[in-house]
């Protein structure tokens, strides 16, 4: 059998007979290029999805911000941006916002600073599977679960936790969630509780990566085991770092789970988050013009603080090296 | 090593075939069975009003329908009866049971999407019936129809408890029925008699009257016992606190927890509106003015005589808080009695509680003129068909509604669960009026003196206010109470500050 090409050079091109069928046409002729279209094709199934379920009900978010929405036969009336002028004069939308930085604020520093700390005792530690494995159970268990539990734990009359709290001092005969001054603390141990393992397992993943010759270096120069996780470690893990605290800043934004079987928002608006009051006026009141308008703003600073989080926490050695500093 | 077939299925259709014929029999397996699980079925084999009762009932035979409905003693009691309901019509109903805040939201996704995933739902008064009335359909057409069985009580406001009818069925419009009365939950006193006996010298001693509660006991009596029962308690004396409030997570316990106290005093009613059938645009409100402030600064002095966990508790967990004997007192909802009544669960059975109507208004304190009432107020929860569904699924429905409030249903509810009639009728059947007394195996019974006799008649009872706008209504009068109680706000601003802003709901 002989093959037969164009060119004469190639030895697998020679008169020799390699029991393949002959090839009578140049290989761009058999497998033409594929057009812009077969792309377009091949890609529209995805996109069709991804605007069904992200980008539709995101217009239409919009849409309805704008609008007072009507239900049934009643049609929609657009109302231009009243929704969301009456959200500067609406005292629950603006001290949800003060509850929601102050929640986020205090559960991000608490589980940054746990978090790293537990991943450093458990990096390398003789018992590391089997202790990552227990504190990652709470991760496991849906939040509105968690949020029942410690309803029952925080009991007045016959929580565990209560019963606790009391022996320890820290409360009288009020519940953690009776009080507006420790009601928010209640849904923080909470969220602490459930969450904190999220930043462990990341930045445990981070401390994995760190190289051992660096950590050696600085050792033989007669740095400690402190010297070594601030110098070494900590801007190795920035990354890390970075992703947990994005993941939890945004979950953070749109907590309500718990929230809702622990507290509903009281006692007197105490725990009555942002995302909580939207949960409120959207499905409890079906103000969903109102609604639209608090979760677009709600999308929005998300988005801006996530931006700012993201600047402010870059790994320093990559900012270093995008703005050119020779020393790197 | 396998034995293949000549004509595997494989070897006829090809590979890409095969797997496209797969793909699709799975995705509609999939669709259809979620279809058929989920959703409401109808099939109609038509009936004239000459018809046996039988075929009218089993005129829906081989439908399919779901309802949605509260966790109640009712809602248990009919799941576990649907079996007699599927003889009886050959219709299967889906009883789907859920706290009542969440029943509301999925009722009230289903109504306003158009759909009629749950044609028959739970009608709670005010968070269900106030906001969502004009999508329940009509009943009264279903009523009179005779294609269609009936109960041969019929449906009248003289076959329903005083009220209970209006509570639940009519909003805003007298000759629109949405509910036939299936389930009530109505304000009445649980308290410790042992306690209060074990203490009446020394309070007498301090007070100049007897520690007993009975029907001309004023909310001014209540102050006083708890703070009696606070201070000795403060001395190192082992007894209860003597009150506690509902407060909790949801709002609308708050509310009806103040409408009492203030209704009380001179029947205040938050606007002026017809209290039985309500309106779709208030007036101002009443709140702010003289006779409100007042009452909230007493509301307070008694949340500040009441149990240190005042604010945590909800409904529920303020029965627990009295179940473990922690209070002496509570106004409570006449269906808890049966768990008040168990003695594997409660502190307070055995005889040790007493129940009386709601507390009386204190003629000192009524600065608006009017009378002191007992002011008593309700859940009554009916049951309503979804007016999206077409006109087979309502008749069907309805089918449902006429078999879960028969007065013999209701009374199976009272011997077994421990339910609360809404039919006079189940108080004639036998063993009933017996078992108002103890010894007794109908521990709700024990409240009926005191409920039925008293506290839903006029002038007591309250059943409003109902507006479109009652669940951001209750959510800001809720929050705003609460505020007062942590001394965050005066009285006075805490009623200012209601009606600020729901003068600018409606």
């Amino acid at each position: 059998m002989t093959v037969t090409t164009s060119s004469e050079t190639h030895p697998a091109l020679s008169d020799q007979d390699w029991g393949f069928s002959t090839i009578d046409r140049p290989p761009s002729a058999i497998n033409p290029p594929p057009s812009r279209m077969f792309y377009v094709y091949l890609a529209a199934p995805a996109i069709a999805l991804l605007a069904v379920i992200t980008i539709y009900p995101f217009l239409w978010l919009i849409y309805m911000s704008f609008h007072k929405v009507g239900f049934g036969s009643s049609s929609d009336i657009f109302v231009g941006f009243e929704n969301f002028s009456r959200l500067f004069t609406d005292t629950k939308y603006i001290e949800g916002w003060g509850l929601l930085l102050k929640y986020s604020a205090i559960c991000l520093s608490i589980q940054v600073v746990v978090g790293v700390a537990l991943a450093v005792v458990l990096n390398n530690s003789r018992y590391e599977k089997i202790l990552v494995t227990l504190f990652l159970m709470p991760m496991m268990v849906s939040p509105i679960v968690a949020g029942l539990l410690f309803f029952y734990l925080y009991n007045g009359t016959f929580g565990w936790y209560h019963w606790i709290f009391q022996s320890l001092g820290f409360l009288g005969e009020t519940s953690i969630l009776g009080s507006t001054k420790t009601a928010l603390y209640g849904i923080i141990i909470v969220d602490v509780w459930q969450w904190t393992p999220l930043i462990t397992l990341i930045t445990l993943a981070g401390l994995k990566r760190v190289p051992q010759d660096q950590l050696e270096a600085n050792m033989v120069d007669g740095a400690g085991s402190i010297s070594n996780f601030f110098n070494v470690s900590l801007p190795n893990i920035y990354p890390f770092l970075l992703i947990a605290i994005l993941l939890r800043f945004m979950d953070n934004f749109r907590f309500i789970d718990a929230i809702l079987a622990l507290t509903g928002g009281g006692p007197a608006n105490s725990t009555r988050l942002l995302p909580v009051y939207l949960f409120d006026v959207s499905f409890q009141f079906f103000k969903l013009g109102r609604g639209g308008a608090i979760a677009l703003t709600l999308l929005i600073v998300t988005i801006i603080l996530g931006l700012i989080l993201v600047r402010v926490l870059e790994d320093p050695t990559r900012k270093k090296a995008l703005s050119g500093d020779p020393d790197n | 090593m396998f034995y293949v077939p000549k004509n595997a299925i494989y070897k006829t259709v090809s590979r890409r075939k095969f797997l496209e014929l797969g793909g699709g029999s799975i995705a509609s397996l999939g669709v259809g069975s979620l279809v058929v699980g989920l959703s409401t079925v109808i099939s109609r084999r038509p009936v004239q009003a000459a018809s046996s009762e039988d075929a009218k009932w089993k005129q829906y035979e081989g439908s399919k329908l779901v309802f949605m409905s509260e966790n109640t003693p009712p809602s248990f009691a009919i799941r576990e009866k649907i079996e007699d309901f599927y003889k009886l019509t050959g219709i299967e109903v889906e009883v789907i049971t859920d706290g009542l805040p969440a029943v509301q939201q999925k009722i009230g996704i289903d109504f306003q999407s158009g759909n009629a995933d749950f044609p028959i739902s739970y009608v709670q008064d005010k968070p269900i019936g106030a906001p969502f009335a004009d999508y329940y359909a009509d009943l009264t057409p279903m009523l009179g129809d005779e294609t269609l069985p009936q109960d041969p009580e019929g449906y009248g406001d003289g076959v329903w408890f005083e009220n209970f009818l209006d509570a639940c069925g009519r909003f805003y419009d007298r000759d629109r029925l949405i509910a036939l009365p299936y389930d009530a939950a109505v304000a009445c006193t649980f308290y410790r008699q042992d306690i209060y006996e074990a203490n009446t010298k020394d309070f007498e001693a301090e007070y100049g009257y007897r520690m007993e509660f009975n029907e001309e006991s004023t909310w001014k009596n209540v102050y006083e016992f708890a703070e009696f029962l606070k201070r000795k308690r403060a001395g190192g004396a082992d007894v209860p606190y003597g009150y506690a409030q509902h407060q909790g997570s949801f709002a609308w316990t708050t509310q009806l927890d103040v409408q009492r106290m203030f209704f009380a005093h001179g029947r205040w009613l938050d606007w002026e509106i017809d209290d039985k059938l309500g309106t779709r645009t208030p007036p101002p409100s009443n709140w702010g003015d003289e006779q409100s402030v007042l009452l909230m600064q007493k509301y307070k002095d008694q949340a500040d005589v009441s149990h240190p966990d005042n604010l945590a508790n909800g409904t529920l967990e303020l029965n627990t808080v009295y179940q473990s004997g922690d209070i002496a007192m509570q106004v409570q909802y006449h269906e808890f009695a049966a768990s008040i009544e168990d003695e594997t669960t409660s502190k307070a059975a055995g005889g040790r509680t007493a129940y009386a109507p709601c507390p009386k208004g204190e003629a000192s304190w009524i600065v608006n003129g009017g009378p002191a009432v007992n002011g008593t107020n309700c859940g009554i929860g009916g049951v309503g068909i979804n007016g999206n569904a077409s006109e087979d699924v309502q008749r069907a429905a309805y089918l449902f509604c006429v078999y879960a409030t028969t007065g013999n249903l209701q009374y199976e509810v009272l011997t077994g669960l421990g339910g609360t009639p809404t039919r006079k009728s189940v108080m004639d059947m036998p063993g009933v009026a017996e078992a108002r007394q103890r010894p007794t195996s109908m521990p709700n019974a024990l409240t009926f003196d005191a409920v039925y006799d008293v506290g839903i008649k006029d002038p007591n009872f309250v059943l409003g206010p109902k507006v479109p706008e009652a669940n951001e209504y209750h959510s800001i009068l809720a929050a705003e109470t609460q505020r007062c109680l942590s001394d965050q706000v005066t009285p006075e601003e805490a009623c200012n500050n209601i009606k600020s802003q729901i003068d600018s709901l409606h």
